[in-house]
């Protein structure tokens, strides 16, 4: 089942046991006149710094914490006037910790909410084998093992599996990915972002990291102190330009660099180089090469593989071409290199511009360090 | 000059196998009954507990008074009002089981990891299904060790149970020490020693059997 709509209207959440009066004597508030919509299949991230009530806000979507005022609809039907059990069964959930059932095998986990629905056995059984594939566990050898023998990843990929067991047009997750080291939460974030492509869920997500609320969001939701809604736009709209100090504080510094995230190497116009092969005329090649803004020939080979860097000055005035002293041709770069990524594998090659490649290799054209930078120049970019 | 009485008489063992193995099989069953009951009680009073947590302290606190109570003196306070019975009997042993009984259900319940109860109810367990598929199977291991020793130690109380003529293997102990016959008080003793143990390893067995996945955490890696 695809994405739903998701609203909050003017919701409010006051704790009875932390009612210390704020500064104006009211009631402080874990979630504050909390208004937002997330649209059909889209992911909304949740972010702020620990206690700005973003798990409070999401435990209200599925009645775990009721909310003392406002309402919440799930494709426009109030979630207060439904049977909690039957919501709950109805919304798939992911959190920190995973919570898998540690008396369960994998297979017994990911059957879980089909068995409280009471589905026959054998569409259970279907099911639980389809969606260990989906998120890459092999059935037959992970179906029968406790979570305790998976790794911290394959515990979370199964956690993915269980919540969509009984395919929910949306998904809960609690910093889905806190409890993995880096390098694993990088690929389970692209392995979600993938499978979202496929599913188009309404995924509401928390996290305190505002580079993975950049990375997962199509909505960023930042959020304040006491459950205020700092701003809510896309990725790209918080960094350009940050509602307030406090959202400007909380993305960094680094806000330029961040964009640098949003876009991929596909985005930008491609510069064309110079290309011959070996036994070209090489005084036809060197002038080509001195012409060129940048001052290089690239040789290649007759699938216009990139063979290596060749500087025009070092180009003999006669004869054939061939790749004596050439330098080496890298970084190679793919359209969907992240710019990012791009800026940083060209700093640690010290080198002026990238090939870009496709998928056999062959060369699509260059981007340099001038064009990466000249994104970086905010004001500019964000007004255009 | 007459010879010294033997601490055990094979030949007399030889031909009272019939009335061992009945003391045996009656110490059995006045044990079985008082964990039994005494399992039941204690896991309705931890039920109450995990509804309301605030009874822990009057309840562990009431129990705890009851197992300091000597066993003797237990047993001979409730005869003026029970009689030389089997529930005077089973009222000692099953409130001497109350402490550790209830104490090792509320550990085993409230050891379940929050986050496990949270993602139970996040999935839409209710509260029933929450408690018998989810929290009492993780429990299993701390409810199994109280069990364990509850029954331990009933098994060393019914031989005390003697005394009010409920008979089981304390009552070769009693009837032994009355007639001078090492013979029989000596068997009493080694016999409920060796059950105790049997039980014992009985429930290290069961241990293992309920709780499949905890065995194979040694093994991940």
């Amino acid at each position: 089942m695809r994405g739903v709509p998701l609203e909050f209207r003017h919701v409010t959440k006051v704790f009875a046991n932390s009612q210390r009066p704020a500064a104006d004597g009211s009631a402080e508030g874990a979630v504050n006149d909390l208004s937002l919509v997330v649209p059909a299949g889209q992911v909304c991230v949740l972010v702020g710094p620990s206690g700005c009530g973003k798990t409070t806000t999401l435990r209200m979507v599925n009645r775990l914490i009721e909310p003392t005022a406002g309402q919440i609809l799930i494709d426009g039907q109030d979630v207060a006037e439904k049977n909690p059990i039957d919501l709950r069964r109805s919304i798939g959930y992911v959190i920190q910790q995973v919570g898998l059932l540690p008396h369960q095998t994998v297979a017994d986990n990911v059957a879980s909410v089909p068995r409280l629905l009471g589905w026959e056995r054998q569409r259970t059984e279907r099911r639980v084998i389809e969606l260990l594939e989906l998120v890459g566990i092999d059935p037959g050898e992970y179906g029968d093992r406790y979570p305790a023998q998976l790794s911290g990843g394959e515990r979370q990929r199964v956690g993915v599996a269980r919540a969509l067991a009984a395919d929910p047009p949306l998904l809960l997750m609690d910093e889905p990915f806190g409890a993995v080291d880096p390098i694993v939460r990088e690929r389970l974030q692209n392995e979600l972002l993938h499978l979202q492509e496929q599913l188009a869920k309404t995924i509401m997500f928390v996290t305190h990291d505002i580079d993975e609320a950049i990375k997962m969001g199509d909505l960023v939701a930042v959020m304040s102190q006491r459950g205020r809604l700092a701003q809510l736009g896309t990725p790209a709209e918080i960094l350009a330009e940050p509602a307030s100090d406090f959202v400007a504080r909380f993305v960094g510094r680094d806000r330029g660099l961040k964009r640098l995230s949003l876009s991929r190497v596909g985005d930008l116009e491609l510069i064309e180089p110079a290309t011959a092969r070996p036994g070209d005329d090489a005084a036809d090649a060197r002038q080509r090469a001195a012409r060129h803004a940048i001052p290089y020939l690239l040789l290649v080979d007759d699938e216009s593989r990139p063979l290596g860097w060749l500087k025009a000055a070092d180009i003999p005035n006669d004869g054939q071409l061939t790749a004596d002293g050439a330098d080496a041709a890298s970084p190679l770069l793919e359209l969907r290199t992240t710019l990012k990524d791009a800026l940083s594998m060209l700093l640690d090659e010290d080198v002026l511009a990238g090939i870009v490649v496709d998928r056999r290799r062959s060369v699509l054209g260059l981007v340099t360090v001038d064009e990466l930078t000249s994104v970086l120049r905010l004001p500019d970019d964000a007004r255009g | 000059m007459p010879e010294p009485e033997p601490l055990v008489r094979w030949d007399w063992l030889a031909s009272h196998v019939d009335v061992l193995a009945f003391r045996t099989l009656e110490h059995v069953v006045l044990t079985v009954i008082a964990v039994f009951a005494g399992f039941l009680l204690s896991f309705g009073l931890a039920l109450i507990i995990r509804r309301s947590p605030r009874t822990y302290g009057p309840i562990s606190a009431s129990a705890g008074i009851i197992y300091t109570i000597p066993s003797l003196a237990l047993f001979t306070a409730l005869v003026p009002i029970t009689g030389l019975s089997l529930l005077t009997a089973q009222i000692a042993l099953v409130s001497y089981t109350l402490l550790i009984l209830v104490r090792n259900t509320v550990a085993g319940l409230q050891g379940v990891p929050a986050e496990v109860s949270e993602a139970a109810d996040a999935m839409g367990y209710t509260s029933w299904g929450r408690l018998w598929r989810v929290e009492l199977p993780l429990a299993m291991p701390v409810i199994i060790a109280g069990l364990r020793i509850a029954t331990v130690t009933t098994i060393g109380l019914v031989t005390i149970a003697a005394f009010i003529g409920q008979g089981g293997l304390g009552f070769l102990i009693t009837d032994g020490l009355r007639r001078f016959f090492p013979t029989m008080y000596v068997t009493g003793a080694v016999l409920s020693v060796l059950l105790a143990m049997a039980a014992d390893a009985l429930f290290v067995g069961a241990q293992r059997v309920a709780t499949p996945w905890a065995r194979t955490r040694t093994e991940a890696g």
